[in-house]
């Protein structure tokens, strides 16, 4: 999950998921080079970030699903079509619809994740170590893993933490787009009614140092940037950004500084390249900003005027209007060279044993155009090649450091 | 975890004032057990179903490799050692009062401290999550912890929790503690017409019972009201337990088990382990609590003012150290009373269907005489063998029923899962 919702309705997500062309593997087929498709298929590929487990949860979403208009980016179909091995499902629970419930939320979309593989033990299976995803890349499985996306789901307890990591979680994202009480968010760190912590709190270094000893892979992702520098100073393993892009090119409070990026590779951990066109292109975040704003405002006046008439909207009836009015005012998509180009900053500023993949696929449709499911990551990558297998192997060295 | 119907005040104490200062210190009760008693005990996987000491481990910071002659506490991993205990079922019990709205987060707290103290003294103490697991446990001479959570408003009404609580090493439930919950009604509060009841279990609570069952975590009736037992054993698939319940027709406690119900277990092939609490093994005790209840519960509510006026906040251990001087006040019943439930169940519902379900560290001390801790469960095997119980016999009812039953609510999981993964195949 990328941003702030305020910035990020799932009517908006859904308006441009529906608009987006659908994808087929016979045309991504067309378009990857035979030595692409030899290097893509050798590959172990591991995505750190994706946000499925909210659609098991709420939409009762089957992972075997293979509905040719479903919009989700992953189910079982696109990521064998894409060779993906690996696939951290992300474990976010969003604050404000779960104030007081955090852990619980969280114990029940971890529960959505094994359910998943419970019900297609043929082709999924859940994956604690880099061992178990080599063990599944060997079984031709999709490999589930967990990863929490904001430390405020521990609701401030070790313990509680201690038993994410015996359910199988294998990182945590220390914040997600709020300030917790012991780590500061870029998402709020220019609010000043959001008490800060100048970075991590004592407890907040605990929670690195736990994380450490239990084998928690610490992910510095939507993190402030005293949070990252603090993190990265107590952390006693390599960490990960589990989707984080370039601020170089970007210049988003969430991505990644150089100097950032040269500190993850002294570390020796891997920044995974998060793919939404709002962290990897400027006039798309620019316009996806605007497209927000006249939609909050057409919202806003086509309300008033329902409620003048004597006929106020309901929450269901904003929302189709929103979506209405998405449909009719589209914008254009982020070309895919933006998601390249920054792999390709990642992988010269860092090293290019320090980058990887961080989709972030379901948290937020917009994604550049090409981009339209798993079955894309590779081929498109080995399309623009430079890289080769170099990033799931770098995650499979980084993940075997780790375990 | 105990707590008298309609009292206002819980019972559950945790702790440690010293009351039972007068207990018989460890290792100086060997003389009272004769050397066929004592082979027989040493001879056996000896399994109790219910220790409430994760409420110390929590709150106390209490350290099962406590040495301290002078604790009070039922279970250390010497006194197991000395009572050769196998296999203890820790109770992961949450204070429905204190922990409103935070259940969940309580029980992962709780389950938390049992695997901290097993990696905390790996040379004594394992955790253990099957039969097998126990099995292996007592061949290398550790404690094999295992866990059982008491009272279904852990689950906050989700099955997803339910099934992380699996995941998590969680091997039984009870249904219900002494609170009704929205989906099971509890002894503990059935006559309170305050309290919104079910007639029994609903159909979420049906749904609960068979996802034990698929999941293969027993089925625990302690607790439930006689109408929740009656539901859970239609609806079981899978043999269940009371996890420390005693015989209704020694005590009258609602608590406790008529002897129809001790039957129903036999026929289900469950297994009932008598609870060690003197209240629930004893009428005389029984009355006498009830007696000087209204009394106690004033005085308890009287201190706990009074430190509230003093601007403290009173705790576990303040409302335990009164709690504890009024039920001093009772005479222990001698240890034959909880030979007699054991040796009740036993005639009523048949020697394969009895077993141990202590209570320790839940039961402000209140236990038979003789009966101060782990270290005298030698006694039991003695008292069984002097009552005529075979070698055999005593096995079963030290651990073998409770390890049968175990392990066929494992076989029916197993079932369960398997018939699933064909149907899911057949689709």
């Amino acid at each position: 999950m990328c941003l702030s919702r305020a910035l990020c309705p799932a009517t908006l997500a859904l308006a441009l998921a529906l608009s987006s062309e659908s994808s087929g593997q016979s045309t991504v087929d067309r378009l990857i080079s035979a030595s692409a498709k030899a290097i893509q298929d050798s590959a172990i590929v591991v995505d750190t970030h994706e946000d499925t487990p909210l659609r098991f949860l709420d939409e009762n979403y089957d992972i075997g699903s293979v509905d040719p208009i479903d919009h989700d980016y992953i189910s079982l179909a696109k990521a064998h079509a894409g060779n993906l091995t690996g696939e951290f499902f992300s474990i976010f629970v969003y604050p404000p619809e779960n104030k007081l419930h955090f852990t619980t939320r969280a114990l029940e979309l971890i529960d959505s994740v094994y359910e998943q593989a419970a019900q297609h033990p043929d082709r999924m299976m859940m994956a604690f170590s880099s061992e178990d995803i080599e063990r599944a890349h060997q079984v031709h499985k999709l490999a589930a893993l967990m990863g929490v996306e904001g430390g405020h789901a521990i609701e401030n307890d070790i313990r509680v933490l201690r038993n994410f990591y015996r359910l199988g979680v294998r990182y945590m994202t220390l914040t997600w787009s709020t300030s917790n009480e012991w780590a500061d968010s870029s998402g709020d760190i220019d609010d000043a009614k959001v008490e800060h912590h100048n970075g991590l709190t004592d407890f907040g270094k605990q929670v690195v140092l736990e994380m450490n000893r239990l084998g928690m892979m610490v992910d510095i992702s939507h993190v402030s940037d005293k949070t990252f520098w603090d993190a990265i100073a107590v952390a006693k393993a390599p960490v990960i950004a589990s989707h984080s892009s370039a601020r170089a090119l970007t210049d988003s409070p969430r991505n990644m500084t150089d100097e950032m990026l040269r500190a993850v590779a002294k570390n020796g951990g891997v920044v995974c390249v998060n793919f939404v066109g709002y962290f990897v292109d400027e006039s798309f975040a620019r316009a996806s900003e605007r497209q927000h704003q006249s939609m909050t405002a057409a919202v806003r006046d086509y309300a008033a005027k329902q409620n003048t008439a004597g006929h106020p909207l309901t929450p269901e009836d904003s929302q189709r209007f929103a979506l209405e009015w998405l449909n009719r005012n589209p914008i254009a998509r982020a070309p895919l060279r933006s998601l390249i180009d920054h792999i390709d900053h990642v992988a010269r500023v860092a090293g290019v044993d320090h980058v990887g993949l961080g989709s972030d696929f379901d948290g937020r449709n917009f994604f550049p155009e090409g981009i339209d499911t798993a079955a894309d990551i590779c081929p498109r990558l080995r399309r623009h090649c430079w890289i080769g297998d170099t990033a799931p192997t770098t995650f499979t060295r980084f993940s075997a450091e780790m375990c | 975890m105990n707590a008298f119907q309609g009292s206002v005040v819980r019972l559950c104490f945790l702790g440690s004032a010293a009351i039972l200062l007068s207990s018989v210190a460890l290792g100086q009760n060997s003389s009272a057990i004769s050397a066929k008693a004592r082979a027989i005990h040493e001879s056996a996987i000896v399994v109790d179903t219910h220790a409430d000491t994760p409420q110390r481990f929590l709150d106390d910071n209490f350290d099962i490799g406590n040495s301290d002659p002078k604790d009070i506490g039922h279970l250390s991993l010497d006194k197991a050692h000395a009572g050769n205990l196998g296999a203890e079922f820790f109770s992961i019990w949450v204070d429905p009062e204190t922990n409103q709205g935070h259940y969940a987060k309580h029980t992962l707290d709780l389950i938390d401290t049992v695997y901290e103290q097993a990696a905390r003294h790996p040379d004594r103490m394992m955790m253990a999550f099957s039969v097998a697991d126990i099995e292996r446990a007592h061949k290398q001479k550790k404690l094999a912890a295992l866990m059982g959570i008491e009272g279904g408003h852990s689950i906050e009404n989700s099955i997803r929790v339910l099934r992380d609580y699996y995941r998590l090493g969680v091997r039984y439930m009870t249904l219900s503690w002494s609170n009704t919950n929205e989906w099971a009604d509890s002894s503990g509060d059935i006559d309170d017409p305050k309290v919104q009841h079910h007639n029994g279990l609903t159909d979420f609570g049906k749904q609960v019972v068979l996802e034990m069952n698929r999941l293969g975590m027993m089925v625990d009736i302690s607790h439930v009201a006689d109408k929740t037992f009656w539901d859970a054993i239609a609806v079981s698939k899978a043999p269940v337990i009371a996890s420390h319940s005693s015989a209704r027709a020694l005590c009258n406690a609602p608590r406790n088990m008529t002897d129809d119900m001790l039957r129903a277990v036999a026929k289900n092939g469950g297994v009932v382990d008598v609870n060690f609490y003197s209240g629930f093994d004893d009428q005389s005790y029984w009355d006498a609590n009830k007696a000087q209840e209204k009394e106690r519960d004033a005085a308890v509510k009287e201190y706990l003012d009074k430190l509230k006026a003093e601007g403290k906040t009173p705790s576990y251990m303040d409302e335990e150290r009164i709690q504890r001087q009024w039920m001093a006040k009772i005479p222990r019943p001698p240890f034959k009373v909880l030979i007699d439930q054991i040796d009740h169940i036993a005639k009523v519902a048949g020697v394969d269907h009895v077993g141990l379900g202590s209570d320790f560290d839940g039961v402000s001390g209140q236990t038979p005489e003789g009966m101060d801790s782990a270290a005298d469960l030698p006694k039991i095997t003695q008292g069984l063998l002097d009552r005529g119980y075979s070698a055999e016999d005593i096995h079963k009812i030290l651990g073998g029923n409770v390890l049968r039953v175990f392990a066929e609510v494992e076989q029916v999981s197993r079932n369960m899962q398997t018939q699933e993964t064909r149907t899911q195949a057949g689709k």
